[in-house]
């Protein structure tokens, strides 16, 4: 099981998120909002959640909180802007397995997702 | 002592020796008239007695004569006796009134005037009556045809033995007086005296009022009229509004202790105008400091709020700017995977990504920055702070021709606080230093330990190479709002806002500078005791 979710209320992370995991072999689906992804994620299962902090109508925490509920077994990954690191660090308490700081580079997201998928010592 | 007089309605001086002068002319007039009235009675005293003595004298060498009847001899005696300056006229008649002898003949046989003091000396009616005066008058003085004092005398002749037992029989036994010496005497020459006498005495007078007069006059213009002209005179500079006359004080008495009274009085007044003139001028001056320091506040309020403003908007654009940066990012090593490792395409790329990276870390900073509200405390390392601080502001166009020197001894001095606060302390050093040098220059930056007071500090310098501060701003620099730089560039907080922090944190700020060679600035932070052991060891 490979399969990713990234919710973002941007399209061009969402698309850079694609860009970068696809062809590192996950199977990656989007959504444009935190319903969306609560939606998608009753439909089928994932096993990661790249979830944004901060977005419009439902915020980063509140989806987490959803999905810790809902599928306690789905891990996922905080994606931050720097302004809100003290809010990732609380997300971490929270249930977020890590989080990555906006702007990412395509390697940082790689090493991020794999070390969810194998381990922190895998390459 | 001219203006004594000219109006002597208006001054007391004239006005008492007015007075004064007019009693001493009543006195002297009456000691005068007194003078002479007593000189004239004794002067007639005189006469008198020596008119008596020349009647006695007349009668005795008369005398023979008669006792022998011989009336020529008589009449010749009288007639000798008589001088034209002295004795007028001498005559002797009988009781009834009929003239016997006199000594210029023509009345001879004629009745003497029954109205004059010859009859009437003695009798109250002559003639009808035969009362007599008890207390008989024998002279009378009177005005002769010349003008000239007279006195004219009269002298009984009593019966004697001898005229009733003379071979003559012309008298009998009963008769009391035989008839009467009259003698009238001139006076001239005692008038002319007294006249003398008088006009020496009135000269006397004259001199003696006129001297006293004066004398009262220069000592009431001197002790009087003079202090007191003095005294209006320095009332109507007052009056004008010179309050720095003052009247000379000359004596001790009550115009002295009036003058003084005066004098004391204008100084009061002069005090009290000062006092109320220095408050008005206090007042403006309090008042403009007041009104421009409200205008400063109000455009320093104004700034800061648009700086606030400002930068909550610069934290949500640099949010947003992460965003497409993360495009930028991905997309950029997307394409690179395309190219050869060493291709001038995946270089131009590796450029790129550089810049990307180059513009999410100044957004972090600015982020760090702008953060409006202060998180909650956390654990902060200085050295960290510095750093972040440091390398934020070498990115601004400000900092680009200035060279910092960084020395942070090897801790990582935790505090526990905001760092957000600490930033902003920092970065004002920054930005202050950099404004002394004028963009170019050298900034040393330094952290080290310190203990004072046995307590451990951490100290953190920032030297720089600027203008330094003078003397008298050194007071004045952590005062909210005082700034030496233009509106717009400065708003006197950075420091002062500094101080506040640094206080709260139990710490200070030490500065040293040295006009022309440049300035540093310590602050100093207290360390957690636990923590400066760790540092030490
Ligand atoms: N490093 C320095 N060198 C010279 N002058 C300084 C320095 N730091 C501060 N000052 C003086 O102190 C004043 C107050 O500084 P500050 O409180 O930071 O306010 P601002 O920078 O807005 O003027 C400055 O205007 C300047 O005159
Ligand atoms: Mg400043």
């Amino acid at each position: 099981m490979n399969k990713i979710l990234v919710i973002d209320d941007e399209a061009i992370v969402r698309t850079s998120c694609q860009r970068t995991l696809v062809p590192e072999g996950y199977d990656v689906r989007l959504a444009t909002s935190g319903q969306e992804g609560l939606d998608l994620m009753a439909k089928e299962s994932f096993s990661l959640v790249l979830l944004d902090l901060k977005m419009p109508d439902m915020d980063g925490i509140e989806v987490l909180n959803r999905i810790k509920t809902g599928w306690p077994g789905t891990k996922v990954v905080m994606v931050t802007g720097y302004s809100t690191v003290d809010t990732a660090v609380q997300a971490l308490r929270l249930g977020a397995y890590n989080f990555i700081e906006k702007p990412f580079t395509p390697d940082t997201l790689i090493a991020a997702v794999r070390e969810v998928f194998y381990g922190k010592n895998q390459d | 002592m001219k203006n004594i007089f000219s109006h002597p309605e208006k001054s007391i001086a004239a006005k008492l020796i007015i007075a004064i002068g007019l009693l001493m002319i009543v006195v002297s007039f009456i000691f005068w008239y007194a003078t002479l009235k007593k000189q004239e009675e004794d002067i007639m005293s005189i006469a008198l007695k020596y008119g008596d003595s020349f009647v006695q004298f007349t009668k005795r060498s008369t005398r023979h004569s008669m006792l022998i009847y011989e009336r020529d001899e008589t009449q010749r005696v009288l007639e000798n006796l008589s001088t034209p300056e002295g004795v007028h006229r001498v005559r002797i008649y009988d009781h009834s009134g009929t003239v016997l002898f006199c000594s210029r003949g023509s009345t001879v046989g004629k009745p003497v005037d029954s109205a004059s003091i010859a009859c009437q000396g003695c009798h109250r009616n002559p003639g009808t009556s035969p009362v007599l005066l008890r207390e008989p008058k024998t002279w009378n003085v009177y005005k002769d045809e010349k003008g000239n004092t007279a006195i004219k005398l009269i002298g009984t002749i009593p019966n004697e033995p001898d005229c009733y037992t003379a071979s003559c029989h012309v008298h009998r036994q009963e008769e009391q007086t035989l008839g009467f010496i009259e003698a009238d005497l001139s006076l001239a020459l005692l008038d002319e005296a007294l006249f003398k006498q008088g006009l020496a005495l009135t000269a006397y007078v004259i001199i003696f009022v006129l001297a006293v007069s004066l004398f009262l006059g220069i000592i009431l213009y001197k002790i009087v009229s003079r202090p007191v002209y003095e005294l209006t005179d320095a009332m109507d500079h007052v009056a004008n509004g010179d309050l720095g006359y003052s009247v000379p004080i000359k004596s001790s008495d009550e115009i002295g202790m009036l003058a003084k009274a005066f004098n004391a009085m204008i100084k009061d007044i002069k005090a009290a105008r000062d006092q109320r003139e220095q408050w008005t001028q206090t007042l403006e001056v309090e008042i403009s400091k007041k009104t421009d320091e409200i205008r400063k506040t109000h455009a320093n309020l104004v700034q800061t709020e648009k700086l606030a403003s400002l930068g909550r908007m610069a934290a949500g654009v640099a949010h947003e700017i992460n965003n497409p940066l993360t495009g930028v990012v991905t997309f950029a090593h997307l394409l690179k995977k395309r190219f050869p490792a060493e291709s001038d395409e995946s270089q131009d790329l590796d450029i790129i990504i550089e810049q990307s990276e180059r513009c999410s870390k100044i957004i972090k900073n600015l982020l760090t920055f702008a953060r409006a509200t202060p998180t909650e405390k956390g654990k902060v390392s200085i050295n960290d702070v510095l750093r972040r601080t440091i390398f934020m502001v070498q990115n601004q166009e400000k900092f680009h021709h200035i060279k910092f020197n960084v020395t942070l001894e090897d801790s990582q001095f935790v505090i526990v606080g905001d760092s957000s606060q600490f930033q902003q302390i920092f970065l004002n050093m920054f930005i202050n230093a950099a404004d002394a040098m004028g963009g170019r220059g050298n900034i040393t930056v330094g952290t080290r330990t310190i203990v004072e007071e046995k307590k451990p500090y951490v100290e953190i310098e920032f030297t720089d190479e600027g203008t330094g501060i003078k003397k008298e701003d050194m007071l004045k620099l952590f005062e909210p709002f005082f700034t030496t730089k233009p509106v717009g560039k400065g708003t006197g907080l950075g420091l002062s806002v500094s101080h506040g922090i640094v206080k709260h944190f139990g710490g200070n700020i030490k500065v040293k500078s040295e006009i022309g060679k440049g300035t540093s600035f310590f602050v100093r932070l207290p360390l957690p005791s636990s923590d400066a052991k760790k540092s030490h060891e």
